[in-house]
């Protein structure tokens, strides 16, 4: 053995490498997240000017797009919410609410930015806005799905909820279906932003208060 | 090893209860520094008693002091959980990490200097004779491996109070020899608890052993003690059904005991 004195910037022993951040990172599968991230944004933008740009449709056709995108962006981040090493993490001297807390609110804001700018143009169908709306809440969903039924299945409740919604949701936007099929609405439509926002407080706070369910 | 690092475990009137089931009957237990023998069946409360002092678990009722501090206060528990090393049945490890990786993690739970943790990741993989392994996958590795960077990890900030739940599944008769003579060496000043199923672990590297039977404590009391009631019975009898050394015996004789007089103390 020969100490630390052996260290390189590149190798195991690398002080980087053993940075707590970078270590913390790993264990969430952070760089697997992001990956998913870009992905999901990038595919996104590409979809949805593909939607825009045939003969027989219109930028309303971005329902698609501004429903698919965020449920795979949170299915994304909520798997990572997964602790491997539960039991041992919960002898950690410092209380892991605030890096639950910390780690939530960081993904959520780069989910909702890179989602927001994959649909420019036509704010009030079917943009940006819808966009970042249904990213909040269904972040809050698959934070909530952590919480209850574990990280794995985290992506599972807000699937079954937004398919049903996509199935069921009236055309004409506003009404009760702001509420329960926020979704759904097109954008300017308050009471979807009410639902998301509470959502995501709700399921997020849970969250962040217990953390992810205990797994095998 | 040289100092004592002072402090030990306290609980009185220890209750764990899961659901319906009472894993552990208003217990009341001192543990100094030393290496001391949990023995127990199957569901005898071990288990639950190690993850309440590991604070991984609140009890029901009861306190519990762990090197100087009531862990019903969080800054009395934040602090002993600096001073804490604790190996569970099962660990979980994540599948990226090196055995660096993972024993610099934990250390960083544990809030070590950063300068410090590179050094003293080293020095504890090697005491647990997986230097040449150090920069491997944890997932690489054998069962037995795994297993000693569970240990390891668990001895990386020197703690004062080492808590380890069934350490030698799945080492090998010399990894156990080695492991036990690591127990000693680490019970000359911290307060060592070991769960385990293994009576020849508690004659040889023990100081002290507490029987659990039914969530209670059925015995407490020295290996040569425990010994000592096998060899009163049956001497030189060969094929004994209590078992088949003193200390196993001894073992026996005591949940024996233990399980006739209990229905009549809950009466």
């Amino acid at each position: 053995m020969n100490g630390t004195g052996a260290r390189t910037d590149a190798g195991p022993t690398s002080p980087v490498r053993l940075a707590p951040w970078f270590l913390y990172a790993r264990s969430r599968c952070l760089p697997t997240t992001l990956a998913v991230l870009f992905a999901t944004a990038a595919l996104a933008a590409w979809s949805s000017a593909r939607l825009e740009g045939l003969p027989e449709f219109d930028h309303r056709a971005r329902v698609v797009v501004t429903f698919l995108a965020p449920l795979l962006a949170a299915a994304a981040v909520g798997t990572g919410l997964l602790t491997r090493s539960d039991t041992l993490d919960r002898t950690a001297v410092r209380p892991w609410w605030r890096r639950r807390l910390l780690h939530l609110a960081l993904l959520t804001a780069l989910a909702v930015a890179l989602l927001g700018l994959a649909v420019p143009g036509h704010p009030e169908a079917f943009g940006a806005p819808a966009m970042m709306r249904n990213t909040l809440g269904t972040v809050g969903q698959a934070a909530a799905g952590a919480a209850v039924l574990g990280a794995r299945l985290s992506w599972l409740p807000m699937t079954a909820y937004g398919s049903a919604a996509y199935l069921a949701a009236p055309r004409t936007p506003g009404g009760p279906a702001a509420v329960w099929a926020y979704l759904m609405q097109p954008g300017p439509q308050v009471a979807a932003w009410v639902t998301a926002g509470t959502v995501y407080v709700l399921g997020g706070g849970l969250y962040v208060w217990q953390g992810a369910r205990t797994e095998a | 090893m040289s100092s004592d690092k002072g402090g030990g475990v306290t609980v009185s009137g220890l209750t764990v209860r899961h659901r319906r089931t009472l894993a552990l009957d208003a217990v009341d237990l001192d543990f100094a520094p030393g290496v001391h023998g949990l023995l127990g069946p199957n569901g005898a409360g071990k288990t639950s008693l190690i993850r309440v002092l590991a604070t991984v678990a609140a009890p029901t009722a009861g306190r519990v002091s762990l090197l100087g501090g009531d862990i019903s206060n969080h800054r009395e528990r934040t602090e002993a959980r600096r001073r804490l090393g604790y190996l569970p049945q099962e660990f979980g490890y994540y599948p990226g990490f090196t055995v660096r990786e993972f024993v610099a993690y934990v250390a960083w739970l544990k809030e070590m200097p950063a300068a410090s943790v590179p050094g003293a990741v080293e020095r504890v993989v090697e005491r647990v004779g997986l230097a040449d392994r150090i920069d491997a996958k944890v997932k690489s590795l054998s069962g037995g491996m795994i297993r000693r960077v569970g240990i390891a990890q668990a001895l990386v900030n020197d703690p004062a109070l080492l808590l380890l739940d069934e350490p030698t599944a799945g080492l090998d008769p010399e990894q156990r020899f080695e492991f036990r003579a690591l127990l000693r060496d680490v019970g000359t000043a911290s307060t060592v608890i070991v769960s385990t199923h293994l009576v020849e672990d508690v004659a040889t590297a023990c100081t002290e052993v507490t029987l659990l039977d039914a969530g209670r404590v059925a015995y407490r009391g020295t290996p040569g003690e425990l010994s000592a009631l096998g060899d009163e019975r049956r001497p030189g009898q060969e094929a004994d059904p209590l078992g088949d050394n003193p200390i196993e015996r001894g073992y026996t004789t005591v949940l024996r005991s233990h399980r006739q007089l209990l229905p009549e103390a809950r009466r």
